[in-house]
């Protein structure tokens, strides 16, 4: 597990190398290993036949983050604080005053991984662009429990330090250098091991800044007022820019705050408190089942129809240079692919060329790609305006605008050049794929593929599955989405399919309460409240409310007599019938959106819906109704075979339409409130507000198995 | 009981509360020391006679720290057995003294008192004590704790207060002001500063911005548009989801100024006034605190007085002069409408947004403003009431006798 070597300057070099895992990472296991070793190496350094140390990995990641599905089920405060004080222990042994420690990054190093490269008195990585460094801890509801925020604090000071740990960004060593994060860059993982010996050669003694008496914190602790003042910065950007529930970011100030005030080991203690407060609450469970367990169920690919080769595409076909896309264009060259660009004009097609360089650019600038890599992925790209250079293409993705006539032209055109183990995709809203379908010659390789926009950011792709579609290609189309790192989900070809459909629910509540006489501000400001990423007017004014009322009008058609007609339709009908005010693109709807300066909500909203006062009471039943309408619309989804498991659902609402994560997405929020309180809560919000909050038949049934945690 | 008198009341003159402040040389220790000597002075005192020195003070520490009450009357010369306690009521801090002082001579354990208070914002910036309500994290979320410009920026927002309103309110104080000065008003209950060698610093209050009008006040920039910003109008939101955005209405022109000073009332009982030769000016009939939501903040004047009237027996009515601290013009608006007070009883020689509001030493300055002009109109009853921060109120009444 841990190799050890000495040269003849008397340099250890440690290499980590975990026995059937394809990465090392950080467990209970690891930790054990390392105490005899520390102490072997302890004693050395007193014989004087030891002058330093090199730490490595011989895996290709340098070392990656925690035990995650340990902390998922932990829940004894006793332990978890144990946990992270052993892990404290053990990182304070390595880089306890004595032997100086390097850590020789060759590879990746994530989360509790980079705590251990933290704790070395030296970081040296190799400048590889494709290596990550940092501690996203924040992106699963957690913080470092390792003494990785109080290591940052001593060594950048509090206002460097915070950026670093809240944004949960992976850093490219480059950057990894410019943020003060590690030492020094090297060129290869030789010239690595060389510098770090060179550096073990002058440096007598490894002693950290917290172990000298003279040090202290960079640019001042939170007794001093220019920090204070600071902090009271941070602290309301907080509130602007997280949400409350999102407790992970405020932990890390507190944990900033508090411990710069006392020494080094008391400041580590408070950091163990606020991460055991972390594992232990439901936001942190939340987010590690959707980002963990089911985002594992669907990389396993455990949806995808069994029984077909794995699908490797190579070159991809793209119609359409729009933002669009040149969006998926991009993301498939980020991810290898060879990409045929076409428009109607090559001019045109250029233009989504120069968008894709523009980003690389950014990209560049950040130092996640070297010049080498842009250009390498710029060669991989051709635009054309001739279907005919199709003809090599593993698939061909159509992103021209929603019209049937055109998106089918298209289809046409690009078939020919299509041979039986390749397929088409068309990338709708709106238009059910079926009917897309007729135009084509072969049906069974047609399938829609739902990118979200920004669609080289946005990690989720709706597969749609029409009625003709094979489960060869859907097979394939699953591979492909994976192939350009995104997460699939299969759904049916029905309106919205599945995020439109159910973030449509949100709108509509929305829309309601504003008739039932709730402030037009309170709705939006509550909406945001529950955990969305905009208020239901404003959502609904951005896609339009035509497109709004277009999806429950569908809805109504495939309900039938069925169907209870929405108390939403009726304002929907006012806004676009009487006073004309459909939206966004005519600047009038909900809001109003000047040319200068920003929206702001319609004047006479208030005069058409009038506002009866009602506040504080009801508040926390509104939030609860923007989430249960979601939750009972996707369980509906789930009943009806629009999207298939539980962690598709979940990750298809945390990415496709910003259900809140710290919820762990809409089937988690009913696990996370508890079944028999949420059938409760049902029953009380259908006596209020009628048949839309009534269950699902098969509610029970569906959350009975989760098996994203069902352990094979 | 006893009926807890006010015999007497002086003040230093306000300073402007920055470097360029004629007091700023001076030590806060050193502007309650005058004061104190004053008060003695003009009032033949025996200081062996006092109990106890109550000084407001809200931010306790640097020149102000280690209990400046003490010091101070240590400092001043006063006798060895006069006790001195630093209080802080945030803003009210002054006028908490008096009250204080009249819960102790009413209950009959104190007879004389010494009360009031002092702040030296030029040499002592809020906020400088570093409390958990301005720079804790945890504690700034939980409550949802805002710098108070912004919650009087959120009160105009509820209450539909505009900007014109407001820099008309502030403009009127500062006509108020400019008038009360002209004439004189202040002179009798102001002691001029002098250095150690007799040479003049200040002689009056120096904040007041002569000859302002509605023009220079509406070209003011917002004062607190960077704290909303910077998201205190979001973390505002969250608790009052009912208004879209905050408008920012405040200026330095219609919020009240940072100055330096203290000021001191005598208050006792009817016996310690005979026996000290003392002639009672006033009775102070009641006096209360409350607290209210704390991220709004600044509408505890309200209940505040609504308590002190109820405890007396008194409606609105029966106050013939009114002083609401002048922190915000929207707590004044608020607050005028809330009592439904007549604009021509109200703040009558300017307030806060004028001359300034030197936090510890306010509550005693308007305590001591509204019995001069109670006397000088000659009028039974006044009420003095303040805002606080964490959502506090507080206000006191008197009774001439």
């Amino acid at each position: 597990m841990i190799y050890y070597q000495k040269d003849i300057d008397n340099i250890a070099t440690l290499t980590l190398d975990m026995e059937g895992r394809s990465v090392n990472v950080i467990n209970h296991e690891i930790r054990e290993a390392f105490i005899p070793v520390i102490q072997h190496l302890q004693k050395e350094k007193r014989k004087g036949v030891l002058k330093g140390v090199i730490l490595t990995s011989a895996k290709k990641t340098f070392l990656a983050g925690g035990d995650l599905e340990y902390l998922f089920h932990a829940n004894d405060p006793k332990e978890i604080f144990r946990f992270a004080q052993e892990m404290k222990a053990f990182l304070r042994a390595l880089e306890s005053p004595g032997v100086p420690v390097v850590a020789a990054i060759n590879g990746s190093a994530i989360g509790a991984g980079f705590e251990v490269a933290l704790a070395c008195h030296r970081r040296i990585a190799v400048d590889n662009p494709s290596i990550r460094l940092g501690l996203p801890e924040v992106e699963l509801g957690l913080i470092p429990g390792g003494g990785g925020i109080i290591r940052l604090l001593w060594l950048l000071g509090i206002e460097r330090a915070y950026p670093i740990l809240s944004n949960g960004k992976r850093y490219a060593p480059k950057e990894a250098l410019h943020i003060g994060i590690i030492d020094d860059l090297a060129h290869s993982e030789q010239d690595m091991l060389q510098q770090a010996k060179q550096w073990l050669l002058q440096t007598p003694e490894g002693r950290r800044p917290w172990d000298r008496a003279d040090a202290s914190i960079p640019e001042g602790n939170a007794r001093q007022l220019k920090t204070a003042k600071l902090i009271r910065h941070l602290t309301a950007r907080l509130a602007k820019e997280s949400h409350p529930e999102l407790p992970a970011p405020r932990s890390i100030l507190k944990v900033l705050t508090e411990g710069s005030k006392v020494d080094f080991d008391t400041a580590c203690r408070i950091e163990s408190r606020y991460y055991t407060e972390l594992v232990r609450s439901a936001q942190c469970k939340n987010m590690i089942k959707a980002f963990w367990f089911d985002t594992n169920y669907i990389k396993e690919g455990k949806d995808r129809p069994q029984g077909f080769g794995r699908f490797r595409p190579r070159k991809i076909g793209v119609i359409g240079a729009g933002l669009m896309g040149s969006g998926i264009a991009l993301a498939a060259l980020l991810n290898g692919k060879e990409v045929v660009l076409k428009d109607v004009s090559k001019l045109i097609a250029d233009r989504g060329k120069e968008f894709v360089e523009s980003r690389l650019k950014e990209k560049v600038a950040r130092g996640e790609l070297n010049i080498q890599q842009q250009q390498e992925v710029l060669s991989k790209i051709t635009t054309t305006e001739n279907a005919k250079d199709f003809e090599s293409c593993d698939l061909v993705i159509e992103a021209v605008f929603e019209n049937r006539m055109v998106k089918q032209k298209v289809t046409r055109e690009a078939e020919d050049y299509l041979d039986d183990f390749s397929f088409f995709a068309t990338n709708t809203i709106s238009i059910p794929i079926t009917k897309l379908a007729e135009a084509t010659r072969k049906p069974a390789h047609y399938v829609g593929l739902h990118f979200f926009h920004p669609a080289d950011e946005i990690p989720l792709v709706e597969i749609v599955q029409g009625e003709k579609t094979s489960d060869e290609t859907i097979a394939r189309a699953f591979d492909f989405v994976q192939s350009i790192r995104k997460t699939p989900i299969i759904v049916k070809d029905v309106w919205g399919f599945y995020a439109a459909r159910v973030r449509n629910t949100y709108i509509l509540e929305g829309i309601t309460m504003l008739q039932e006489g709730y402030s037009p501000a309170m709705i939006e400001n509550l909406g945001k409240q529950a955990g969305m990423p905009q208020g239901a007017l404003s959502l609904a004014d951005k896609l339009s409310l035509n497109m709004v009322l277009r999806y429950e009008k569908q809805a109504a058609e495939h309900y039938g007599p069925r169907y209870i007609q929405h108390p939403a339709v009726k304002v929907i009908q006012f806004m676009l019938e009487e006073v004309d005010r459909p939206g966004l693109k005519k600047r009038a709807g909900f809001y109003d959106y000047p040319m200068e300066g920003s929206p702001s909500l319609w004047s006479k909203l208030t005069d058409y819906y009038p506002s009866d006062g009602r506040k504080s009471r009801t508040q926390k039943e509104l939030i609860e109704r923007f989430l249960v309408a979601q939750v009972l619309e996707a369980v509906w989804c789930m009943q009806e075979g629009v999207i298939h498991s539980i962690p598709a659902a979940n990750l298809g609402s945390i990415y496709g339409w910003g259900f809140p994560s710290f919820r762990g997405g809409v089937i988690q929020y009913i696990k996370d409130v508890g079944l028999d309180v949420f059938i409760t809560n049902c029953k009380r919000l259908q006596r209020k507000h009628g048949q839309r909050f009534q269950l699902p038949s098969k509610t029970k049934q569906i959350l009975r198995h989760d098996p994203a945690l069902f352990q094979s | 009981m006893n009926d807890a008198l006010v015999f007497d009341a002086l003040r230093t003159p306000r300073g402007r509360g920055k470097s360029d402040g004629s007091l700023y040389e001076i030590r806060p220790i050193q502007l309650l020391k005058v004061t104190l000597q004053a008060i003695a002075q003009r009032n033949q005192l025996n200081t062996k006679m006092v109990d106890d020195v109550l000084i407001g003070c809200v931010s306790p520490i640097d020149d102000q720290g280690y209990n400046i009450a003490k010091a101070a009357v240590m400092y001043a010369g006063w006798d060895t057995g006069v006790s001195g306690m630093q209080i802080n009521r945030f803003c009210a801090s002054g006028l908490e003294a008096i009250n204080l002082a009249a819960m102790k001579v009413r209950s009959g354990w104190d007879s004389l008192i010494v009360a009031g208070g002092v702040e030296s914002m030029s040499r002592v910036p809020m906020g400088s004590d570093m409390g958990p309500l301005m720079y804790d994290p945890e504690i700034i979320h939980q409550i949802q704790y805002i710098p108070q410009g912004v919650s009087a920026d959120l009160i105009a927002t509820r209450e539909g207060f505009t900007r014109d309103q407001l820099d008309r309110y502030a403009l009127q104080s500062h006509q108020r002001a400019e008038q009360a000065q002209d004439n004189g008003r202040f002179a009798r209950s102001t002691i001029p500063i002098y250095d150690q060698n007799g040479l003049l610093l200040l002689d009056k209050d120096e904040y007041l911005h002569r000859g302002t009008t509605l023009e220079i006040l509406s070209d003011l920039p917002p004062a607190f548009s960077t704290y909303g910003e910077w998201g205190f109008d979001d973390l505002a939101l969250q608790k009052y989801p009912d208004i879209s955005k905050s408008n920012h209405v405040h200026t330095a022109g219609n919020s009240s100024g940072m100055v330096d000073g203290a000021a001191l009332l005598l208050i006792g009982s009817r016996d310690i006034g005979k026996e000290a030769g003392l002639t009672p000016r006033a009775r102070i009939i009641s006096t209360a605190t409350v607290s209210v939501e704390p991220t709004i903040m600044l509408t505890g004047a309200g209940p505040a007085t609504e308590k002190a009237l109820k405890i007396a027996g008194m409606t609105s009515k029966d106050i013939n002069l009114w002083e609401c601290n002048e922190a915000f013009a929207s707590v004044v608006l608020q607050f005028q409408q809330e009592l439904n007070i007549p604009d021509d009883i109200l703040n009558v020689n300017g307030g806060s947004i004028a001359f300034g509001h030197p936090l510890g030493a306010t509550g005693a300055m308007l305590l001591g403003t509204l019995l001069d002009e109670m006397e000088r109109r000659d009028l039974q009853t006044g009420l003095v009431t303040l805002c606080v921060g964490g959502g506090m109120g507080v206000a006191t009444i008197i009774e001439r006798v």
